[in-house]
């Protein structure tokens, strides 16, 4: 008997009770402590200074200069606007393609849209689920304004190859960043790779500023130039140098950060937990495995990815629909890849290979600062019910009783 | 009371005022309020993505200004952007040049050229002869402004842009709670932008909203935004990040609660300009157009150098060192400013009067940190300018 479950019928799917009434998701959701957030907005309070680059927004940006060990670090509204912005600036004049993985954020193509180009997307290499100078060296041509390189959500790409490749092509070279704002790779921190980097502070996200994004680079003039670009271009109080738009970050935004990086070590100590319990957990359930992060870096342990085996008896579709259905929110990763949608805006793409063979084979599972460990009991208790009855699950799906 | 030229603190005489006044009305809740905002936020664990918070706002706006949907935004520039979007527009899009630079930059953004129009002298708004003047092949839009609290010729330009066969949408940053003979701004076209910013009197620190009666429009405008908040799934070119934080949310609830107050406190402060203004030669108030109630949030100067005895930025150089941050928008106007003085150069000698007003008009403190003793200091500093003009000229 799992969680009070002992036949399908118990499963909410096919109208058993829900296992969390309230859901749990895959955003680290992680509360910021109310005494540091006002603490923070004091400071602007004090001031009357709200938003445009307030003194709480300039404290946010030193603090995460300091801790990713860069020069310069740019706030956003959000990183849809700041990679926005990056890629329009930094794309080679005359060209239109940007390079990209398809499977990767579900909005990056919409991002690169926005700046006025076009999404070549490349494959990923197996092993680090991530492009790599090889897969992203045969899409990098004529066309190619820019290299945008994303990290996965559990380690890194190799981001040292593809600044190889952006110096042997000429290409520069931008980074999504968003899923490894913690990590190290190869001992080099995070945000200090290619021309610049790009990172999410949504609530979703490790540094919870509820929304809000940034950039980091070493580069002074790249720095200067989309300081300017998230408000409206100004040089002087009255005209614009160049094109920009509003994507300034507000004050409470920028306190609820910086109230979020001072509990970062704590969090990333319960995120170590709750991957530590997942993986203690799934050895006792057959088909299903944790994909490890490499403890020899820097890592958040934030993200928990699994992988469904050949021995993992139903499709990764009735896997998801069961566990979302007892309000298990997990997700397929990045699904559908990028290549497979069919957006209002042009895509290019050739074969990608991995891509597709790797597409249905992860899952991301409920992690975060709402998942306790008792909630990962009752998850893999989940998933060995599942595996225990899958013929019963698959007939019962079948036969349409449940949802999926 | 400046008695001579050296009482200027521009030439070395005592501050009028020990801290800058800014143009902008910069109303936040007292703490309290604040605080218990943020402490409802964190308790209830939802931080943005259409939050509880978030949906009260565009329901309140939607009964406060009478308009079937308001889409809260990320702000206002990303609003105008998307109506862009959600509107279908391709080709050109006609805008005035006497506007806040993000008006043409959000129509750039989208994909679109602006044509450049001028504005009547005395309104500072666009007009159907103005727009007919700037007319060009290839429109298919057109995105009048309304400025300073008050407003276009609406029934106008609806005739205008129907007889042209191009949508209409306004860009009503300046115009939250602004009322005309025929209804509150908000209704009109096939949309309209709202600026909660920080210095609108409608604030949520950064923030807009998009209002429209049109259920098909709004139904892509939240498509657009984020897959949260959608009603119905629609197909959209793209979807973007333009979501409006509960944060942002709370404090523009907060906003909306003492707006009436906010309004009557500055025309308290406008009260005490108009009183201090009304004898110096060649300094005009202008007055918000065609509203029956403004929200005067903008206190606006208009400066006639031969008969006030100072060129504008003559005087805004005097304020300035004596703490008192006029603005000078909108200076130059968009078809001066880069990068469109370079790409789109056909306009540049094309907006004389725009030229002419960008040369002329000054903004003045108002909002919640300038009282109506603050604003009889300044008026004061004018007329005292104007009577000290000829040394000032010679000490420039």
């Amino acid at each position: 008997m799992t969680g009070g479950k002992s036949s399908v019928s118990d499963l909410a799917i096919f109208g058993g009770p829900v296992t969390f009434e309230h859901p749990r998701s895959i955003g680290s959701l992680s509360d910021p402590d109310p005494e540091k957030l006002l603490r923070y907005s004091r400071v602007f309070y004090d001031r009357h200074w709200y938003t445009n680059n307030g003194p709480v927004n300039r404290m946010l940006e030193a603090r995460l200069a300091e801790w990713h060990d860069v020069e310069h670090c740019i706030t956003f509204a959000s990183a849809f606007w700041g990679l926005s912005l990056a890629i329009r600036h930094l794309a080679l004049a005359g060209r239109r393609e940007v390079v990209t993985p398809s499977l990767t954020y579900r909005r990056m193509g919409e991002i690169i849209a926005s700046a006025g180009m076009v999404p070549r997307f490349c494959d990923i290499d197996p092993d680090t689920l991530a492009q790599s100078a090889e897969t992203t060296r045969p899409c990098v041509g004529e066309e190619t304004a820019l290299i945008l390189g994303a990290h996965p959500t559990v380690d890194c790409c190799d981001a040292e190859g593809l600044e190889r490749l952006s110096e042997e092509t000429g290409v520069p070279l931008l980074f999504d960043s968003v899923e490894s704002a913690y990590e190290t790779t190869k001992g080099r921190r995070v945000g200090t790779f290619g021309r610049a980097e790009a990172f999410s502070m949504h609530a979703t996200k490790l540094v919870n500023g509820f929304e809000g994004g940034y950039i980091t680079t070493n580069d002074a003039a790249l720095a200067d130039h989309l300081d300017l670009m998230r408000g409206f271009g100004f040089r002087t109080q009255d005209q614009p140098a160049f094109f920009g738009i509003n994507a300034k970050l507000n004050e409470i935004h920028a306190a609820a950060a910086l109230a979020s990086l001072d509990d970062l070590p704590a969090l990333v100590q319960r995120n170590h937990r709750r991957y530590e319990t997942y993986g203690q957990l799934l050895t006792a359930v057959p088909g299903i495995s944790l994909r490890a992060f490499d403890e020899r870096e820097q890592t958040s342990f934030k993200n928990v990815l699994a992988h469904l085996d050949e021995a993992w008896p139903l499709s990764r579709a009735a896997t998801l629909a069961v566990l979302q259905a007892e309000g298990a929110l997990a997700r397929a990763y990045y699904s559908p890849p990028l290549h497979r949608t069919q957006p209002g805006f042009e895509i290019r793409f050739g074969e990608l290979p991995v891509t597709e063979r790797v597409t249905e084979e992860y899952v991301l599972l409920p992690c975060g600062d709402q998942v306790g460990a008792s909630d990962i009991e009752a998850i893999v208790e989940l998933l060995a019910f599942l595996y225990a009855h899958h013929s019963d699950v698959a007939e019962a799906l079948e036969s349409g009783r449940g949802a999926a | 009371m400046k008695k001579r030229v050296g009482d200027f603190a521009l030439y070395g005489g005592g501050r009028e005022f020990a801290v800058d006044l800014h143009v902008g009305q910069l109303y936040f809740p007292e703490w309290s309020r604040y605080e218990a905002a943020m402490r409802g936020i964190i308790e209830r664990r939802y931080y943005t993505n259409h939050g509880p918070v978030v949906r009260e706002l565009e329901e309140r706006l939607e009964d406060y200004l009478g308009v079937r949907h308001a889409v809260t935004v990320v702000n206002a520039t990303v609003g105008l952007y998307m109506t862009c979007v959600a509107l279908g527009l391709h080709g050109k899009v006609m805008m005035p040049s006497f506007t806040f630079i993000a008006t043409a930059q959000a129509a750039v953004l989208a994909g679109l050229d602006p044509v450049l129009c001028d504005v009547d002298p005395d309104t500072h708004h666009l007009t159907p002869a103005t727009a007919t003047a700037a007319l060009e092949d290839g429109v298919t839009a057109l995105c009048p402004v309304n400025l300073w609290g008050g407003s276009t010729d609406i029934p106008a330009l609806v005739a205008w842009s129907a007889g042209h066969g191009v949508d209409l949408f306004f860009d009503s940053a300046h115009g939250f709670g602004v009322e005309r003979l025929d209804g509150k701004l908000g209704r009109f076209g096939r949309a309209e932008v709202f600026s909660f910013h920080a210095t609108k009197v409608m604030s949520a620190t950064e923030g807009g909203c998009i209002c429209t009666d049109d259920d098909d429009l709004a139904d892509r405008l939240r498509n657009l935004r984020s897959n949260y908040g959608i009603r119905r799934s629609l197909e959209v070119p793209l979807t973007v990040n333009a979501r409006m934080s509960e944060a942002q949310a709370a404090i523009a609830l907060m906003s909306l609660d003492v707006f009436d107050e906010r309004v009557e406190h500055n025309v308290e402060v406008l009260d005490a300009y108009r009183t201090g203004l009304q004898a110096v030669p060649g300094v005009r108030l202008v007055p918000p157009a065609e509203v029956v109630k403004s929200n005067h949030q903008s206190v606006v100067i208009e400066i006639d150098e031969g008969s006030y005895g100072l060129s504008r930025d003559g005087l805004w150089d005097v304020l300035r060192a004596e703490g008192v941050r006029a603005r000078r928008y909108f200076s130059p106007g968009v078809h001066r400013s880069p990068p469109f003085d370079k790409q789109y150069p056909r306009f540049v000698e094309a907006c004389p009067v725009t030229d002419r007003l960008c040369a002329a008009v000054l903004q003045l403190p108002v909002g919640a940190l300038v009282t109506a003793t603050d604003a009889e200091q300044i008026a004061g500093l004018v007329r005292d300018a104007h009577t000290h003009a000829a040394g000032l000229v010679a000490r420039a």
